[in-house]
């Protein structure tokens, strides 16, 4: 009888424990999701600006400096992905 | 500071005999920013002409294009040229008369020169690639032509030939195919061909030569390197002309392009028969000491007047006026757009707030005193232009990286030996147990805070822009607008304060409750919310649609955050591989494979902390300057103003 209750004990323990782990690991792929996803799309997002922007500095060099700015704008994408992630994550 | 330069519009009125010492005067201060006229027939100018360039300048202009094409041939730019000592212009003026035909002949016959025999090495190569194939078929060249009744077949085939007629054939064997020739009488010259062509035969043209093609070829060879010698010879010359002319050739044109400018900028005044009349803007500080320069030069035969500025209508250029630590930086806003004349100018507080921004994000000694070593060291490469003031930029940058990196206690990613002294970045990364971790909610509400501020700083900007810009009704409005925003983003902040508790931010929530589950501090934050939105609806009611972007903005300073914890990330990780992983376990007990696993991994840390150091210049630089552009001038900033760029010149290489 005794010996029941001891084993219920420790294997609820344990499920506890793997409940844990399991939750640590949704964490992680949440996180990881938060930051692959957001990267896709500021990628996308840049490809368009970025091609245009590289015909744009061809035709005209003073440019360079703003549309390396405009390409850089949709990273604000993935910078929140990367913020959800670090929130998740700590 | 945080306004442009003043300018004072300043008309100028003499006779036309007057202008040359005027023009003269005008160019040596180096402050009169002509305001070009056009016929247009504006009001007060009916009658007025373009003048016409003063004696000279064609003269002046024709030895400046020459002047510039030897500089091209020599690939002289005055930009990279050390000036060593002034020359005197008196003494120049007369030696461009003397000595520039004489250096223009000289250069043009060796440029000549070298040009006819490129021509000829070009040729004879050419004649070699089409000897080349008969080297290895024995006879003269001569034997290949001259038949009456026999005709020369020459060429590449792809496939063995045999032919039904009477021929004399060579082949030789080649890599793919083969070359042969073919002599057959004349009558039978179809057949051949088609054999040939089946063959897939590519015709090779005889060459016009006699001898022996190996012969050829050497004499050829021979004549080829000769002509290399003369070329090598008249660079020689030529250098040896660079050498010995190139300081004097940038004061001619230094000179020359004074000339020139004095000459044609009659085209840029009004003129009538007997007078001229030059308007243009002056910095209001130096108006009385140029006006009195005039009156001197002219000996009082003219009148300067200072006319009234229209804000509204004149299009006033713009010159920046700032401390001179700031100076640098406004090559960041010229990359943006110049401020309007009537604008504020937001040069100072960038060149505050990007260096603190750059710190936080890069925040590591060790990056820091690289970037500050690669930019003292550039600074001595580049000289003058924007990239130097970039680098200036840069250098700031970096002392701010040392800064933040002492604070944070990183270096390259290692943890300095004392605990941070603002929050913590350190990852857990490589770390088995007991790291202290990062503080990253902390470090978050740091960013916000900075975005809080910085934004209400632009909208402050704003409310300052559109009060000195505007009039009447709408200047109320925009101004109340602004301040509508001050008030919506607040007016948030208040709500959320009352709901959720935060480190480091107010904490409202035990506010004794007033209406529902609203307590005090959400009421006054609904209130300012609703006036907020009000204010900005009775300007425009298209802008509400922006209201999202105060959150948007906002959490966009947590980049702050993000993009320097990934740098830590990422230096952090190549430590670990390079160090944890690759050098350390073979320290225990070094063999030879160990030595190699040793060399990769300073191999590994090498690459991996350049690389990183790459990203972290260009990533911190990149985001402190977005959030600027993006985050803080869109509340405030509209830019498009003229350069201001008086007429004159400050001279490097020559003196009056």
């Amino acid at each position: 009888m005794a010996a029941e209750v001891v084993a219920a004990a420790v294997s609820a323990i344990s499920d506890i424990e793997v409940m844990k782990a399991s939750q640590l690991g949704m964490k992680a792929i949440g996180a990881g999701l938060a930051v692959g996803l957001t990267g896709l799309a500021s990628g996308i997002a840049e490809m368009a600006i970025g091609s245009a922007a590289v015909g744009a500095t061809a035709e005209n060099k003073d440019v360079f400096g703003l549309v390396l700015l405009l390409t850089v704008i949709p990273e604000t994408i993935v910078i929140f992905g990367l913020v959800v992630a670090l929130l998740l994550l700590f | 500071m945080l306004t442009p330069e003043q300018m004072s519009r300043l008309l100028i009125v003499a006779s036309k005999d007057q202008m040359t010492p005027v023009i003269t005067e005008l160019y040596r201060h180096n402050l009169f920013h002509i305001e070009d006229y056009v016929e247009s027939g504006a009001k007060g100018y009916e009658g007025f002409k373009i003048g016409t360039p003063l004696s000279g300048a064609t003269e002046a202009s024709g030895e400046l294009v020459k002047i510039r094409a030897i500089q091209n041939t020599f690939s002289i730019r005055s930009d990279d040229f050390e000036v060593k000592e002034r020359q005197k212009q008196s003494g120049l003026q007369g030696q461009i008369e003397r000595e520039l035909p004489a250096i223009e002949q000289e250069v043009e016959g060796l440029t000549q020169k070298r040009s006819k025999l490129e021509t000829k090495v070009k040729e004879y190569e050419q004649k070699i690639t089409e000897l080349t194939p008969f080297i290895g078929i024995p006879g003269d060249l001569d034997l290949y032509r001259g038949y009456l009744r026999f005709a020369v077949f020459a060429g590449y085939v792809t496939h063995e030939i045999s032919l039904s007629v009477p021929n004399e054939m060579f082949v030789v064997k080649g890599k793919g195919k083969n070359f042969i020739i073919v002599v057959a009488p004349v009558e039978n010259r179809n057949v051949v061909e088609g054999a040939l062509q089946e063959a897939g035969y590519q015709a090779v043209t005889i060459p016009d030569e006699s001898g022996d093609p190996k012969e050829r070829i050497s004499f050829y060879s021979s004549q080829i390197t000769l002509f290399k010698k003369e070329i090598e010879e008249v660079n020689q010359k030529l250098e040896a002309i660079k050498v010995k002319h190139a300081s004097f050739l940038v004061a001619c044109e230094e000179i020359l392009k004074i000339q020139v400018d004095k000459t044609e900028a009659p085209l840029r005044f009004a003129t009538t028969n007997e007078t001229f009349v030059a308007e243009g803007w002056v910095p209001s500080v130096s108006v009385d000491s140029l006006t009195k320069a005039l009156i001197t030069a002219t000996g009082g035969k003219i009148f300067v007047t200072v006319l009234p500025t229209d804000l509204e209508h004149d299009s006033v250029p713009v010159e920046y006026h700032n401390p001179s630590f700031a100076k640098p930086t406004q090559m960041l806003m010229d990359v943006y757009s110049r401020p309007k004349y009537t604008e504020l100018d937001p040069t100072l507080t960038l060149s505050i707030v990007f260096p603190l921004f750059f710190g936080l994000i890069l925040g590591d000694v060790g990056y820091g005193l690289m970037l500050l070593g690669m930019c003292l060291v550039l600074r001595k490469v580049l000289k003058g232009g924007e990239g130097a003031q970039l680098l200036i930029v840069l250098r700031n940058a970096s002392i701010s990286s040392i800064i933040f990196g002492l604070l944070f206690g990183e270096f390259l990613g290692f943890p300095l030996p004392w605990r941070p002294l603002i929050f913590s970045r350190h990852l857990n990364i490589g770390v088995s147990e007991g790291g202290h971790g990062p503080q990253i909610p902390e470090l978050m509400i740091l960013a916000i805070w900075i975005g809080i501020f910085h934004i209400t700083l632009g909208r402050v900007m704003g409310i300052v822009n559109h009060a000195r810009q505007d009039h009447g009704a709408h200047r109320t409005k925009a101004v109340m607008a602004n301040f509508g925003w001050i008030l919506v983003m607040w007016g948030i902040l208040m709500i959320i304060w009352s709901i959720i508790k935060m480190p480091y931010m107010p904490d409202f929530t035990t506010m004794p409750s007033v209406v529902m589950m609203l307590n005090v501090a959400a009421v006054i934050g609904a209130v300012m919310l609703v006036v907020g939105v009000l204010f900005i609806a009775r300007d425009s009611g298209l802008e509400l649609i922006e209201i999202p972007t105060i959150i948007s903005h906002t959490l966009s300073y947590t980049r702050i955050v993000a993009v320097g914890l990934s740098s830590v990330a990422i230096a952090m990780v190549v430590n670990y591989i390079s160090i944890g992983m690759l050098i350390e376990p073979q320290l225990e007990n070094i063999t030879i494979t160990g030595v190699l696993f040793i060399i990769l991994g300073v191999a590994v840390f090498l690459i991996g902390q350049a690389l990183n150091l790459a990203l972290g210049i260009l990533g911190s630089g990149l985001h402190s300057v977005r959030l600027h552009y993006v985050e803080f001038f869109t509340k405030f900033y509209k830019g498009g103003g003229k350069k201001y760029s008086p007429f004159g010149f400050n001279r490097r290489f020559t003196e009056d």
